[in-house]
């Protein structure tokens, strides 16, 4: 049995959470699962791996896809080539696994979602969701993965034997490319996660002018506005407005989003809003596979006519 | 400062319904409309940013079809000062044969430049690995999400990255380099018609694929095309748009929201 390295993401001090989604598909593909971490104190179950390796190396410098490529030739230099190399799906994975991709000349697939282990074929996100590619690896080398939040970590579950520890030694830092800072969001106002009712808008609303006429519609319904990431990104609404994986991780008692489609990063954000409805004019679009109620239709016209119903009455 | 960006001509699927065809092998693309690449749009307008301030210049590169020429106009419009098409007539999947591709085009071309900059990644396949691939394979240094760039100074450029929960990092990384631009990170220049008529009179080079695919076996191969697993139990409102919304509005009063 061959084994997967898995790069844990730690992020000031705490070992993230999406990292049982890279433990849980080493699992679930048969995989001795080889957990690569700097040493510290997390709050993890280590009974889920085979074998963790502890690196003696700040996070920061752990982290640095320069710096980590490097640590990862060490380690297989030592134990040989692993089946798979596995990543989160996250700002730092994916930078850190292509370039290993790209170092190392290895195949990659990234933003993994589901596995089927007849045929080891991957599961990936096309066109947002609407479509996924099912992939396998041609050539017999090391595949690298990033993989996302939530898909496997049902997976990562006690493996009921002591886990074996080694710790190495890490490496030391680089004129290339090196870490400075962390900054965080300026803090202003409004705080989206403190509201009840979100009146949450989507590209699919066309474009800036349409914003004054939401706002209206907010105000009548007491609800607070928020965005997707294109909205934002388009300057429509400040960025302390964003819902998503870059932005707000909201649970509102009801979530009512325009135009949305409907990606990962932002169903990451609002997925367990207590009530969840959507308008969206693709009948397929994949915020309906998440909402308690759906609307087909043009996020405008609905808009205009919840205005005209409320005033009129 | 000489900069390349990598541009992307993609379906632009956001308001379309998506149908795969051909027992799983394809997908219906025929009547979708392309654009360029979001993130693309962003890097261009960085670039080009940087080269207004300093001097210097950008050229654009794209892999695709001839109909990929449009993406090229569209970044000379932006302030490019020429464009190169990597011309493939088959949709290139793997990011590993895109980087591969974009490698040895400016090794045999001995093409110059102070930094490389692609978006995160493409709308289409979302890979977010050509930047970092082509990084590596030129044992540049690389980041990636990147939102915002500080300063540029004695061969460095001082950036930040797009981290999460609204967190970044600041780095400095040495030039030459490779960079993975953030969607967000400026207001992208509006292009007029006339400014597109304008770059159609700029020369675009156009090479073939398959003059620089040395090296770039498949490593991977897509076997067929799948839809999401449909979980979805949303009970939808159907009708006319007054009872629709009548109806909506119920919702939200039993849920003691307005």
């Amino acid at each position: 049995m061959g084994y997967a390295l898995i790069i844990s993401e730690v992020r000031r001090g705490v070992f993230e959470e999406r990292n049982l989604d890279s433990i849980g598909i080493a699992n679930l593909a048969g995989k001795d699962a080889c957990l690569l971490i700097p040493e510290g104190n997390y709050n993890i179950n280590s009974n889920m791996v085979d074998r963790i390796i502890k690196v003696k190396i700040e996070e920061s410098l752990f982290l640095n896809p320069l710096i980590i490529t490097g640590l990862i030739t060490k380690i297989m230099d030592s134990l040989g080539l692993p089946d798979m190399v596995i990543f989160t799906h996250s700002s730092s994975g994916i930078e850190m696994a292509s370039y290993l991709a790209g170092k190392m000349g290895l195949p990659i697939i990234t933003d993994i979602s589901g596995y089927e282990k007849n045929g080891d074929i991957f599961f990936k996100s096309y066109y947002s969701d609407k479509v996924f590619g099912q992939f396998r690896k041609i050539k017999d080398n090391p595949l690298i993965l990033t993989v996302r939040s939530g898909s496997f970590k049902d997976f990562a579950t006690d493996k009921g034997k002591q886990v074996e520890e080694t710790t190495v030694e890490g490496l030391s830092d680089i004129e290339e490319r090196s870490f400075v800072e962390y900054v965080e969001e300026e803090k202003t106002g409004v705080d989206i996660t403190k509201a009840e009712f979100l009146l949450s808008l989507g590209r699919g609303i066309g474009n800036k002018d349409e914003i004054p006429k939401f706002e209206e519609l907010a105000q009548l319904l007491k609800a607070t506005i928020s965005g997707s990431r294109p909205v934002v990104d388009k300057q429509w609404l400040p960025k302390e407005r964003q819902v998503g994986t870059s932005g707000k991780t909201v649970k509102p008692k009801v979530y009512l989003a325009m135009g949305i489609s409907g990606a990962f990063q932002h169903i990451a954000g609002m997925k367990d809003s207590e009530c969840i409805i959507a308008v969206n004019k693709d009948p397929e679009a994949p915020i309906f596979q998440y909402a308690h109620y759906g609307i087909v239709g043009d996020a405008n016209k609905i808009r205009d006519k919840l205005k005209d119903i409320i005033q009129g009455g | 400062m000489d900069i390349l960006v990598f541009v992307k001509r993609v379906a632009a699927t956001q308001e379309e319904e998506l149908r795969i065809i051909d027992e799983g092998k394809n997908i219906d693309l025929s009547k979708i409309p392309f654009k360029m690449n979001d993130w693309d749009n962003y890097a261009v307008e960085e670039a080009v940013k940087i080269v207004e301030g300093r001097g210097g210049s950008v050229t654009a590169i794209s892999i695709g079809s001839a109909a990929s020429d449009e993406v090229l106009r569209r970044a000379i419009a932006m302030g490019a000062k020429d464009g190169i098409l990597i011309e493939s007539n088959e949709t290139i999947h793997d990011p590993v044969l895109r980087a591969i591709s974009f490698y040895n085009f400016i090794k045999k071309e001995k093409i110059q430049f102070d930094a490389i900059f692609t978006g995160v990644q493409s709308e289409d396949d979302q890979f977010a690995a050509t930047g970092g691939f082509l990084a590596g394979k030129m044992g540049l240094p690389y980041a990636s999400m990147v939102i915002g760039i500080d300063a540029i100074e004695n061969g460095y450029f001082v950036l930040r990255r797009e981290l999460e929960g609204g967190l970044q990092e600041r780095i400095k990384i040495k030039t030459p380099c490779v960079m993975s631009i953030q969607s967000g990170i400026n207001e992208p220049r509006y292009v007029s018609i006339m400014g597109i008529r304008k770059a159609s009179k700029v020369e675009r080079k156009t090479v073939k694929f398959n003059d620089y695919a040395e090296n770039g076996d498949a490593v991977i191969d897509l076997i067929k095309w799948s839809y999401p697993e449909k979980k979805g139990k949303a009970t939808m409102l159907t009708g006319e748009v007054d009872a629709v919304c009548k109806e909506l509005l119920e919702i939200l009063k039993n849920k003691g929201v307005c």
